[in-house]
């Protein structure tokens, strides 16, 4: 889970960056540069999400 | 019903500093439209004109000179030979040095600003955290300034700078010449400088000396961001391994993309995006630098004992000093009045006199950014919250930093505000959502308000900016979407967010994962539970005080 999160942190990045070498047309350059922040956004959350799946509190209950 | 209109207001509010700002949008325009003036006469000095010149004598200036009217004269340039009197060329290469010395001495004081940001740092994160920690949180954020300052002159600033293009402002700096490219696509890619290294060779020189002073303290905010996020349960040798690694790599490499004439910088050159990445004083660079890793290193140390409950919800943890949080927020504004004014790195020409509408637009967004958290907190929950105040204050500040160069007044006022609804809103999602803990708010504050202002470069940027007549290598001024500047600045601003997710996250978080198996990123829950003073520090902060146990373990109430 923390290594598909961190490979969609940098995938979003490359998509995002990509979008610049794939095409000139700057409305469709702006829509790839944002699917790219939100997969980045969504490898952040999964990453997070296995850290809270291990997460003292839940394994305690502090 | 009425909570429906509590949720409302804010957007209310937005909506109404947007109706203010559109005449005033077009009154400025109005204004770029009137006729220029005459210009004035040419004039053209000769050496012959210097014959005429009277200078005081010694015996006027040995009376004293109480009015300030003769101390500062002709007499006072330096001639290349006095035998051969005042030159024209004397003059000429006097008032060239002046101007450079003005800038180094603005750039100078504008870092010693800065520096002084570290104390308001300090004072806030050490405030919002519980009094059995305040040693160990003021022990970090003092030597965060050792570690990142003894990083950066090994191999940061080179990293960083190396390469950069020579800064005009400051004479030169052309030691500074060497950038590591690669060709990739048809397109030079600059990846990172090669020149500085130790400070030693041909960068031994003044200009540069007078660029790494600026740029190191810089790099020092970003790393003091960390600490206020991992406070109270973050193990001091962790943390000083993870500031080396942030001050020698992560930042300066960032950095050197935004700054050093790396490939973030050439976007506008290499593919028509504006003027490629623009971060004027370090929105992106610094603090969304720091608020990015804020969040790879606090996932990694977890969240406090006792912070949440076992179906996770988030317990407040109070701060022990909201004086000295206050006090270091008024701290910290004013030392941004050397964070982005001091970026022009110069006071006189290529069109640093706009230093005066950066302050100005600083001092404004900060104004709005509390504003608007303390409309938020005091319309969701009933009380005008300090602390979220004062973190409103620096949304706003954090926001404005990247645009500072580039906006109106009317959209510093509209970029602040929205920094200090923004603060509100994300402190609760990282919070309550995502469940990471952050006692002093930095992931919000730093982080979602340095894309924030990343971001509104590409929208309020009015393009009546001249810094030397280009940017980045292209010219004309920097224009954002709402001046009709299109969607290519935009663009830029978005991929700079885009690899301040998909880089600088990734790089601290392996970083810091590297050091977790290493020496461990956390201090033991016994350590916690006790305060981490006396365990690692060695020392209360208070020791007069008695430390009664709170609901989550010892140590946090405090009686005299």
């Amino acid at each position: 889970m923390k290594g598909l999160g961190l490979g969609l942190v940098v995938g979003g990045w490359m998509i995002a960056v990509g979008g610049l070498l794939a095409t000139e047309v700057m409305m469709v350059r702006l829509g790839v540069a944002l699917a790219g922040l939100a997969t980045s956004f969504a490898g952040m959350a999964a990453l997070n999400s296995a850290h809270v799946e291990r997460a003292l509190w839940k394994a305690r209950g502090h | 019903m009425r909570n429906d209109w509590r949720s409302l207001a804010p957007a209310l509010a937005v909506l109404a500093l947007l109706v203010v700002a559109a005449p005033a949008r077009a009154a400025d325009e109005a204004a770029a439209g009137a006729p220029a003036a005459a210009e004035p006469p040419a004039v053209a000095l000769t050496t012959a004109d210097l014959k005429g010149i009277t200078t005081p004598s010694a015996d006027d200036l040995a009376k004293g000179d109480p009015g300030g009217t003769l101390t500062g004269s002709a007499a006072d340039i330096v001639m290349a030979d006095p035998k051969a009197g005042l030159t024209l060329a004397d003059v000429v290469n006097q008032v060239g040095q002046n101007r450079i010395a003005v800038n180094f001495v603005w750039t100078l004081v504008a870092g010693f600003l800065v520096m002084f940001m570290q104390a308001g740092f300090a004072l806030v994160e050490t405030g919002l955290c519980r009094a059995k920690n305040a040693n160990h949180t003021m022990m970090m954020n003092f030597m965060v300034y050792g570690f990142g300052l003894f990083a950066y002159w090994v191999c940061g600033f080179a990293l960083q700078m190396g390469g950069c293009a020579p800064s005009s402002t400051l004479g030169g700096a052309n030691p500074l010449n060497s950038e590591h490219t690669i060709a990739f696509l048809g397109k030079t890619w600059g990846l990172f400088g090669q020149h500085g290294f130790f400070l030693s060779g041909a960068t031994y020189d003044v200009a540069v000396m007078v660029l790494f002073l600026f740029q190191m303290v810089f790099m020092d905010t970003a790393l003091t961001i960390v600490t206020g996020a991992a406070a109270e349960r973050w193990k001091y040798a962790a943390f000083a391994i993870s500031s080396v690694f942030l001050g020698a790599i992560t930042y300066p490499v960032f950095a050197n993309w935004a700054w050093g004439g790396g490939w973030l910088s050439q976007l506008g050159a290499n593919f028509g995006l504006g003027h490629g990445y623009c971060d004027f004083a370090g929105s992106g660079v610094v603090h969304g630098v720091g608020g990015i890793t804020a969040l790879a290193v606090s996932m990694i140390v977890g969240p406090r004992i006792g912070k949440y409950t076992r179906n996770g919800t988030p317990n407040a943890m109070p701060g022990h000093d909201i004086v000295i949080v206050l006090t270091g927020c008024f701290i910290l504004a004013f030392g941004w009045f050397g964070f982005n004014p001091g970026s022009t790195l110069a006071a006189s020409g290529n069109g640093a006199l706009r230093i005066g509408s950066i302050a100005v637009n600083t001092m404004l967004a900060g104004c709005t950014g509390s504003f608007g958290a303390l409309l938020y907190m005091w319309m969701r929950y009933g009380k005008p919250d300090a602390s979220m105040t004062g973190n409103g204050l620096l949304a706003g500040l954090v926001a404005i930093t990247a645009p500072s160069g580039f906006v109106s007044t009317v959209g510093s006022v509209i970029i602040g505000f929205v920094a200090g609804l923004l603060v509100c809103v994300s402190v609760e999602l990282v919070e309550r959502v995502l469940k990471v803990d952050d006692p002093v708010g930095a992931i919000s504050v730093h982080g979602t308000n340095g894309l924030w202002g990343v971001i509104s470069v590409g929208l309020f940027a009015d393009g009546t900016s001249n810094y030397g007549g280009s940017w980045n290598g292209v010219a004309g001024s920097v224009t954002g979407l709402f001046y009709g500047g299109g969607a290519g600045q935009l663009v830029a601003q978005f991929i700079g967010v885009g690899t301040l997710l998909g880089f600088v996250f990734a790089l601290s978080y392996m970083g810091n994962w590297v050091i977790d198996i290493i020496v461990g990123q956390r201090s033991s829950a016994a350590d916690e539970l006790e305060g981490l003073d006396i365990p690692e520090m060695g020392a209360l902060c208070y020791p007069e005080f008695v430390l009664k146990p709170d609901a989550f373990g010892s140590g946090s109430v405090k009686a005299a």
